[in-house]
């Protein structure tokens, strides 16, 4: 065969999702993936989240019915501090208010990659697009500094009107574009252990949920699956790396909770596997002319939580659509394909880093920093014990004294972490929405006696002159459910 | 009850039977300063410094499990690291 529209290297979720689009849009569409079956080479948390029933329905009512497939309701996080002692377990399953954001509820679903993966290259292949399995490309073709096609290992050119990178965090094909080299920090090393487990048992201990262990030794993820799970630990990759990733990982097995858990659900250990996640501020260069980049390749998994699959997917289908758009139009110049950059942020999938650099500092100033860590198990501890079932349950004294010896516990330490607060939580105040903020101003207005009889928009007009807090938030014109626009929060107040 | 579960983590590594490889981890020696962070990345300890240069075993294809951590910890970038040849190497049954 000739040359082909589009090359996709890659058959994970981001290859795969962008082969399937260029097909469905009538491109000659060709994908290889290096394993002997796609999925065969990857290793990852595979929690799908609830927005797959938002952006991909269709396919997720599919992959409840795969074999390893386990629902999320619920997510248990267990905190665990410097000794392995449990010291704090809550689960989040949202309210029946979150549940009707969608049909679906809150439920998303933990999946092997050997059932999701080759599902989805076979929606790819199903479209129209060539698969070729244990093919590596090695290399890509260039012209005048555009990307005209790739090379494969056996020294094979495939020339075609634009490639799409969907290799993974090390990329040979933005390597070997020229487009980077290492992520130089931006990256992490998670080592992942699998266990077997006994499937009924399963569902009697574990249930629907998925689990954290959270702690100064680790911050690990624990995925159920119908008939096992794995925990996966991991680190930034700088220089300051100081043990194995065995090791790492090792760490998890030594909480006595853990162990009683593993117990419960007869849990064996099955495999070891090691992996790179980009895991960064904001993703680096995306694209170059003939070649777009996707998923891990291109550094788009959240900054906050580091899920990278619903990344890929989504990055995968506007790199395909851009990819059309551009081969329609004639131009695959850099110039013309930053037209990615431009769709991508402005999705769902650019929006989430738009917190980037706070939700990235988060991390490193707590479960990535064991001494910070520690001190923030004692707070979130003590402000636990002011929740009203912990003030119940307190039976060393009467109980509104209970509530306030906590109080002033609270208080003694919580000054500590006004660093803390200042640097990384206070800046996402920007991101409440402008009509929350409102909301919340119009509650207090009847009482405050100054205020009472204002009209709505001459108290908005008045907080707004005398709070620099709050004018960003009242500007006439900002759209009302988005982040305050940061050069909106951070222009100088007018005289 | 306390007990402590314990894991050899090469016997849980699966890989396709076959020496067809290839070499896929490159060293320059040249650009090694020896700060030795590839044996500290490495889950089987693959990489040795020895008189301030790093050195990778030579049966590293038995054992190396394709992360590449080896490749991003590097700063003198005196590694490159590719992929064993399609359809060759490791074996992820549960990704």
């Amino acid at each position: 065969m000739g040359k082909w529209d589009v090359v996709v290297v890659g058959a994970g979720p981001g290859g795969s999702y962008a082969a399937m689009t260029a097909a469905k849009l009538g491109l000659r569409t060709v994908f290889f993936e290096r394993g002997r079956k796609p999925g065969e080479k990857n290793s990852s948390g595979c929690g799908l989240g609830q927005r797959w029933w938002r952006d991909f329905p269709e396919i997720m009512e599919q992959l409840t019915r795969l074999p390893s497939a386990r629902k999320i309701e619920m997510v248990v996080i267990n905190l665990v501090d410097g000794k392995n002692r449990l010291r704090y377990r809550c689960g989040t399953t949202g309210s029946d208010l979150c549940a009707r954001r969608w049909p679906h509820g809150m439920d998303g679903i933990s999946i092997y990659r050997k059932d999701l993966d080759p599902f989805l290259a076979e929606l790819a292949v199903r479209a129209g697009a060539e698969l070729r399995t244990s093919t590596l490309i090695t290399d890509v073709v260039m012209e005048d500094g555009v990307v005209r096609g790739v090379v494969t290992e056996r020294g094979e050119k495939i020339l075609c009107d634009m490639v799409i990178a969907a290799d993974g965090a090390m990329s040979t094909m933005a390597r070997r574009a020229g487009m980077r080299n290492r992520w130089k920090g931006g990256c992490t090393l998670v080592a992942q252990l699998d266990f077997s487990c006994n499937p009924d048992k399963m569902d009697d201990v574990i249930g629907a949920a998925e689990w954290c262990w959270f702690g100064p030794l680790y911050g690990a993820y624990q995925v159920n699956f119908r008939d096992g799970f794995h925990i996966g630990n991991g680190r930034w990759l700088r220089p300051d790396w100081d043990m194995k990733p065995t090791e790492m990982i090792s760490r998890v097995l030594d909480i006595p909770a853990f162990q009683a858990m593993c117990r419960a659900v007869e849990a064996k250990p099955r495999e070891y596997q090691a992996h790179l996640l980009p895991w960064l501020e904001r993703p680096r260069k995306t694209y170059t002319g003939g070649m777009l980049l996707v998923g891990d390749a291109a550094g788009f998994p959240c900054p906050l939580e580091a899920e990278g699959i619903w990344h890929a997917c989504v990055s995968g289908k506007i790199a395909a659509e851009t990819a059309s758009w551009a081969i329609s139009r004639g131009d695959v110049s850099e110039s013309a394909l930053s037209e990615y950059e431009r769709r991508w942020k402005s999705s769902s999938l650019g929006k989430e880093h738009e917190f980037g650099s706070e939700f990235v500092g988060i991390w490193n100033a707590s479960v990535f920093d064991p001494g910070n860590m520690e001190k923030q198990i004692q707070l979130l501890l003590e402000f636990s014990m002011l929740h009203p079932f912990s003030i119940v349950f307190d039976w060393g004294d009467a109980h509104m004294d209970c509530f306030n010896q906590h109080l002033g516990h609270f208080l003694d330490i919580a000054p500590q972490f006004a660093d803390f607060g200042r640097k990384y939580i206070a800046p996402l105040a920007r991101g409440i929405w402008p009509e929350n903020v409102k909301r919340i101003l119009l509650a207090l207005k009847p009482r405050i006696p100054v205020f009472r009889r204002l009209k709505d928009e001459d108290y908005f007009r008045l907080l707004a002159r005398i709070s620099k807090t709050l004018a960003p938030y009242l500007k006439p014109g900002i759209d009302q459910r988005a982040p305050v626009p940061r050069e909106v929060f951070e222009a100088p107040r007018r005289r | 009850m306390e007990e402590k579960i314990r894991i050899d983590f090469a016997k849980l590594v699966k890989r396709v039977a076959t020496d067809k490889t290839g070499d896929f981890i490159k060293f320059d020696e040249n650009k090694c300063d020896g700060c030795g962070k590839c044996t500290l990345v490495c889950s089987f300890g693959l990489w040795s410094v020895k008189e301030g240069k790093a050195k990778i075993s030579p049966r590293y294809r038995e054992f190396c499990l394709e992360c590449a951590a080896c490749w991003e910890i590097c700063e003198a970038e005196a590694i490159d690291f590719s992929y064993p040849a399609g359809g060759t190497g490791v074996v992820i049954e549960y990704g």
